[in-house]
Parts: structure tokens; C-alpha cells; sequence
């Protein structure tokens, strides 16, 4: 099948750069040039998307400061989105089409969780609150790669499947139907957008939370204790 | 079999194979996300208040009895197009 090979275009320095790279680049000057234009025709309109991104991240992310994830999980957002879109232009593949970008995309958001969490708690604390039933901790692993490797193969089933279903009906009724089938694509890469930074800021706040039933054992085993005490005084 | 070749077998009974997965694979998954569904929705309507917070759930939810789908969608694409076995006994 055509859409799942993916020719080399030309060498960067004795690089192969393959198609899929080339129209990253579309998709990344698509949405610079219209961020910039809105910021020049509209303010408004760019801060209030900003909000409604915000607003999303911050149904999950359970944070008092969000400013740290913006960055990440806003671009990571647009970015699944318009690549997901890209395929209706036509003669675009859209990127998300190929295994190697969800599975860079996902790699980031492995990483980062991992940066914020020890950003947050310190590497010894972090490790500590990793493996706090200890007899869970292999588990603990096999769940970060096994979330990692989802994440990757969902995003990019979702999005090939749709461009599979869109040529196959191409291929067949070339006229009027494939445009409600491209539709039904342009729906999937939205939500698989949204799913994929809504896992991401789950997977990020789940690190980064700070463990409040431990803390408030210990604090409970203290006034028990302190009452005890209090009520010794009180018979002695 | 006579007059049948290993690979177009093998081809066979791949192709079989996919069109059975996804079957199965689109009737489970299809009628447990619709619970899913029907359950927010109850939920929903006894608390309007809840829809937020009720709808992220639900997609979080569906996305991941979705990956399930995801995954047997690609076991049936390499059997389809990359078929290993074919490559592997009878040297492409």
C-alpha cells in the first residue's frame, strides 16, 4: 500500500530525510505562520485558545502552578492536532501516520514525566516515592513502558486507520462520500489530540503529586501519640 | 491440500485470520465502550453538575478499552502486509 511506505525525498549530509520528516516541517510552518498572523490580526482570539488549552490540561493536572506544563503539553497538543489534519490537504501524508514520530512523541513524554517528577521531589525523594511498596516496584516499570508503547501504537493506529479508510473509499467512490469520511478523520485527530496531552498531563500529574495519605498517616500516628501523652499528664 | 502452494496457504489463512480479529475485535470492544457511554450519560443526568469532570473520564476510559482495538488493528495490518511467516519459510 502506498500510505504505509515511506519513501526517502532526498540526503541531508549523507542522511536519508524521508517524507515523513518533510512534512513535520509543513505542519511546524503551518502553525507558525498562523500563530503569527493571529497575533497580528487577532490577540484576542490566540489568548483565548490558550485558555481553552489551559483549561483542558488543568481538568487533570491537579497543580496549584501550571506554568511549568504549559509548554509541553500546549505544543504537544497543537501539534498532534494539525499533523493529524495534515492529511486532508491533498498529497500530504499526515506525520502521526508513521510509527517513528508517535513513538519520538511518546519517548518525550516519558522522559519529561520523569524530569518533572524529580524537579519536584528531588531524585532521592522521587525514587523513594516510586517504589513505596517495594514489593510493587517491578510492576511500577513494566507499567512506564508498557503506558510509553501505548501511548505510541494508539495515536498512531488511530490516525493510520483513519488515512487507510479514507483511501480505501477513495479508491472506490472517488466523489462526495470520501469528503464525510475525511470528516470522521479530522474528528479522530481532535480527539486523539486531546486523549494523547489529557494521558500525557495525567501520566505528569501522577509524578509529580505529592503522596498525601502517607504524609497524613504519619501525622495521625503523631496526635495519637500527642493525646496519649496528653491524657498521662492529665491522670498523673 | 492439492494443487495449493505453502505460501498461498498461508496467505489464506492469514487472510482468515484478520478477517476474524476484526470482527471479534470491533463487536467486544464496540459494546463495552457503549457501557461506557451509557453509564456517563446516567451519570450525567443525575448530576449536571459533574458533566466536566464526568466527560474527561469517559474519553480517558475509552481511550484505553480503544487501545485494546489499536493493538489487534496493527496485528492485522502485519498480516496483511508484512507478513512475517511468508518471509521467513519461503524466502519472500
Amino acid at each position: 500500500m502506498e500510505i504505509i511506505e515511506h519513501p526517502i525525498v532526498f540526503y541531508l549530509l549523507g542522511i536519508p530525510v524521508r517524507d515523513t520528516v518533510v512534512y513535520t516541517w509543513l505542519v511546524m510552518a503551518i502553525v507558525i505562520i498562523g500563530v503569527i498572523l493571529i497575533e497580528k490580526i487577532k490577540p484576542n482570539l490566540l489568548s483565548t485558545l490558550l485558555d481553552a488549552i489551559i483549561g483542558i490540561i488543568g481538568s487533570v493536572l491537579d497543580e496549584d502552578n501550571l506554568n511549568p506544563y504549559i509548554p509541553l503539553l500546549g505544543s504537544l497538543m497543537v501539534f498532534i492536532f494539525f499533523s493529524s489534519a495534515a492529511s486532508i490537504i491533498p498529497g500530504v501524508k499526515s506525520p502521526t501516520s508513521d510509527i517513528n514520530t508517535t513513538i519520538a512523541l511518546a519517548l518525550i513524554v516519558f522522559f519529561a514525566v520523569h524530569y518533572y517528577g524529580i524537579r519536584k521531589k528531588g531524585f532521592i525523594g522521587y525514587l523513594r516515592e516510586f517504589a513505596t511498596p517495594i514489593f510493587l516496584f517491578p510492576l511500577e516499570i513494566i507499567s512506564q513502558f508498557s503506558r510509553t508503547i501505548s501511548l505510541a501504537l494508539r495515536l498512531f493506529g488511530n490516525i493510520l486507520g483513519g488515512d487507510l479508510i479514507f483511501a480505501i473509499v477513495f479508491s472506490i467512490i472517488p466523489m462526495f462520500i470520501p469528503v464525510a469520511v475525511a470528516g470522521l478523520g479530522l474528528f479522530t485527530g481532535i480527539l486523539q489530540a486531546y486523549v494523547f496531552t489529557i494521558l500525557a498531563s495525567l501520566y505528569i500529574g501522577s509524578a509529580v503529586a505529592i503522596n498525601e495519605a502517607e504524609s497524613s498517616k504519619k501525622e495521625s500516628k503523631k496526635q495519637i501519640k500527642q493525646k496519649r501523652k496528653e491524657l498521662a499528664n492529665e491522670r498523673s | 491440500m492439492n494443487g495449493l502452494s505453502p505460501e498461498v496457504l498461508v496467505t489464506i489463512v492469514s487472510i482468515i485470520t484478520s478477517g476474524i480479529v476484526i470482527m471479534v475485535g470491533v463487536i467486544v470492544p464496540e459494546t463495552w465502550e457503549g457501557k461506557i457511554a451509557t453509564k456517563a450519560v446516567e451519570g450525567i443526568a443525575r448530576q449536571p453538575e459533574a458533566a466536566g469532570e464526568l466527560r474527561t473520564t469517559m474519553i480517558i476510559a475509552m481511550a484505553l478499552v480503544e487501545t485494546g482495538v489499536i493493538f489487534q488493528l496493527l496485528v492485522v495490518m502485519i498480516l496483511l502486509f508484512a507478513n512475517p511467516l511468508i518471509t521467513r519459510f519461503f524466502g519472500g
